[in-house]
């Protein structure tokens, strides 16, 4: 193809400045448009996923329900006609996790593995006078919880390490607070399901945001924990894992839950709602921004049938003058390109200035402070692959009808 | 060169379909030597543009045979006959068709450029001499858009002329001339035929151009008089 396919093409482009500005400025208002949703999106399912990761782990280990045996009987004595088994029970013969350290210390020896803390958790009442609130009392490993959960952020009373030091206090949720009506330094009675009462001691107050955490929860020492429950100091009811990428949850699942008699649960299994919701949105970013890529490939669409037109006598004589059919074809196609390229790169700075100055606007969740955004080097790449194929495609269509262009009919008029 | 077959017709014959069914060219046959300056006259509706249309490659919607310079055109591809043309066939048709984003010198140099077979410093210069020999060499670098009907004719036929092709090819070449212009277009030609042996092939209504050429092919309802 000689040089002279771009030149005319470049002579085209720049003759009518204006038109090719309204083409252009269609490709890069897709394209930011793609740039700024998609990282929008990208920064609330981060956010949320932060958000999920304040009380949950990457995969967590605790003993589930026992299976259900009431039928052994049936099973045992098959053949016989009548088995009656009355008020047949459930019998759990292990609270929580039998001896963890093993399982821990194998937690520890993986690679991906970055952080495992065991947890005595239980659900009881709260009791300040009058008041009485059913809850969760969490005891923790002070420094691995905050580790793993980064909770001191959360701390909107006290401090978060007094915790480690006094074996009586508890740092309870914002909203269970009020409705005690404690404040930090007062009393709270704890009541659990034996029937096993206990004063402690409000030394710290959290604030997650998230109503069901701050309405139900509190943390005391692990040990406390352990002796409130009457438990020896090996008793674990819960071990959270954090892995180094939270994605990738399968492959030590797989390893580890058939040597361990106890439920092993991703985050992933734990909040299929959530993870759904999130897929539902990046669903909903990709179609609002194709759409908008879409229609912006409609307007070059059009401009390059309109120039076409308006070109057809030309067109006709730089066929007669030799100029092939692919020639026609390479020039309009390289005005697409041009359009395309200079569109797409104009629309990655522009959306990424939108992105810019969106996130500037306040916006106060989960120690944020303006609105979320993340940015993906694939968001920005597949926005300008998507922009130029679809460009190439609007400009193709009107190029290869310049192509078919028949000389003589045009000139004989 | 001289008087060698450049051009050669059998039985040509086309017919429209649309509206109705009307044969437009009847079986003509004839031959055009080198430095020929031949004009196609006859009325309206004749057939002389459609003729020079098939001659021209351009129409290729005809039975037949054509040769052009000893080659057989009939039945080559669209590509091979618009590559044909570039090479070795100029027009000059009755509105000039320039291209008006383009200077003039950039008009003149389009065709030689798609052929790409001297480097641009060299096709300037030939395009320089051609308007220096059209008279027309301090309007160059002018937007083809503002020359008056008789200079852009004469960028027309610069244009027609920069692959020093073997035919020249005119619809009506001075149907929007005034006398004197259409004088200079003449002129043009027949130095072109004399000097440099190429063969002018015209369609025309203006029989005072017809008589002066070297040889007029009247047409009449598809068929040549004479």
């Amino acid at each position: 193809m000689p040089a002279v396919n771009y030149k005319i093409a470049f002579v085209h482009l720049t003759f009518k400045i204006k038109q090719t500005m309204v083409a252009m400025l269609g490709v890069v208002f897709g394209i930011s448009m793609y740039v700024f949703m998609n990282s929008f999106m990208a920064g609330i399912n981060d956010l949320q996923t932060t958000l999920a990761f304040a009380n949950t782990a990457h995969i967590r280990v605790y003993n589930d329900q026992p299976p259900d045996h009431t039928n052994i009987a049936e099973r045992a004595l098959k053949g016989y006609p009548v088995v009656l088994v009355r008020d047949s029970r459930v019998i759990k013969y292990t609270e929580g996790i039998k001896s963890p350290a093993p399982i821990i210390s194998w937690l520890l020896n993986q690679p991906e593995v970055a952080g495992v803390e065991p947890q005595v958790n239980s659900s009881v009442f709260f009791r300040n006078g009058g008041n009485k609130v059913n809850g969760n009392l969490c005891g923790i490993d002070v420094e691995n919880e905050n580790k793993l959960f980064k909770i001191a952020r959360f701390m909107t009373e006290g401090r978060w390490n007094d915790l480690k030091f006094r074996p009586e206090g508890i740092i309870m949720g914002s909203i269970l607070a009020e409705a005690l009506s404690v404040h930090i330094g007062d009393n709270v009675n704890l009541l659990t399901n034996d029937g096993i009462s206990k004063n402690y001691k409000v030394v710290g107050i959290f604030e997650t945001g998230e109503r069901d955490i701050d309405k139900t929860k509190a943390y005391v020492n692990i040990n406390a924990a352990r002796q409130l429950q009457g438990k020896n100091q090996d008793y674990v009811t819960d071990l959270q894992v954090n892995i180094q990428h939270y994605k990738e949850t399968g492959p030590l699942i797989s390893r580890l839950a058939p040597v361990i008699p106890f439920k092993v649960e991703s985050w992933q299994e734990a909040n299929e709602g959530m993870l759904s919701a999130s897929k539902l949105r990046d669903i909903i970013a990709m179609a609002v921004s194709l759409t908008i890529l879409m229609v912006a490939g409609f307007g070059i669409f059009n401009i390059m049938n309109i120039t076409i037109n308006e070109k057809i006598k030309e067109i006709a004589i730089l066929k007669a003058m030799g100029f092939s059919g692919g020639d026609v074809t390479v020039i309009f196609l390289f005005q697409a390109l041009v359009i395309g390229l200079s569109g797409g790169l104009l629309g990655l700075l522009f959306g990424y200035t939108v992105c810019l100055l969106v996130g500037l606007i306040p916006f106060k969740l989960d120690g944020k402070e303006h609105l979320p955004f993340t940015y993906h080097f694939a968001d920005f790449y597949s926005a300008f692959l998507f922009g130029l194929v679809i460009t190439l495609f609007a400009g193709y269509l009107p190029a290869r009808k310049a192509s078919k262009i028949d000389p003589v009919t045009i000139i004989r008029g | 060169m001289k008087n060698e077959t450049v051009l050669k017709a059998n039985h040509i014959m086309k017919s429209f379909l649309l509206p109705d069914s009307f044969q437009v060219l009847k079986n003509i046959s004839f031959e055009v030597k080198s430095g020929e300056f031949l004009c196609l006259t006859g009325k309206s509706g004749s057939g002389k543009s459609t003729l020079l249309y098939v001659l021209s490659t351009m129409d290729t919607a005809y039975q037949g045979e054509l040769y052009l310079k000893g080659e057989l055109l009939t039945g080559r591809t669209l590509n091979q006959l618009a590559a044909f043309r570039n090479e070795h066939i100029g027009f000059v048709f009755q509105f000039h068709y320039l291209l008006p984003e383009f200077s003039v010198l950039d008009n003149i140099m389009l065709p030689a450029l798609k052929l790409n077979k001297f480097s641009r410093q060299e096709i300037e210069e030939k395009a320089y001499r051609q308007l220096t020999l059209l008279g027309m060499q301090e309007q160059a670098l002018k937007s083809a858009g503002r020359l008056s009907g008789g200079q852009q004719q004469r960028v027309a036929i610069a244009r027609a002329l920069i692959n020093d092709p073997a035919i020249i090819m005119g619809d009506e070449p001075t149907g929007n001339l005034d006398s004197k212009n259409t004088a200079i277009v003449f002129d043009i030609f027949k130095e072109l035929s004399q000097s440099n042996g190429q063969t002018i092939i015209a369609v025309t209504h203006d029989n005072d151009f017809a008589k002066k050429s070297d040889r007029v092919i009247e047409m009449n309802d598809g068929q040549i008089l004479f």
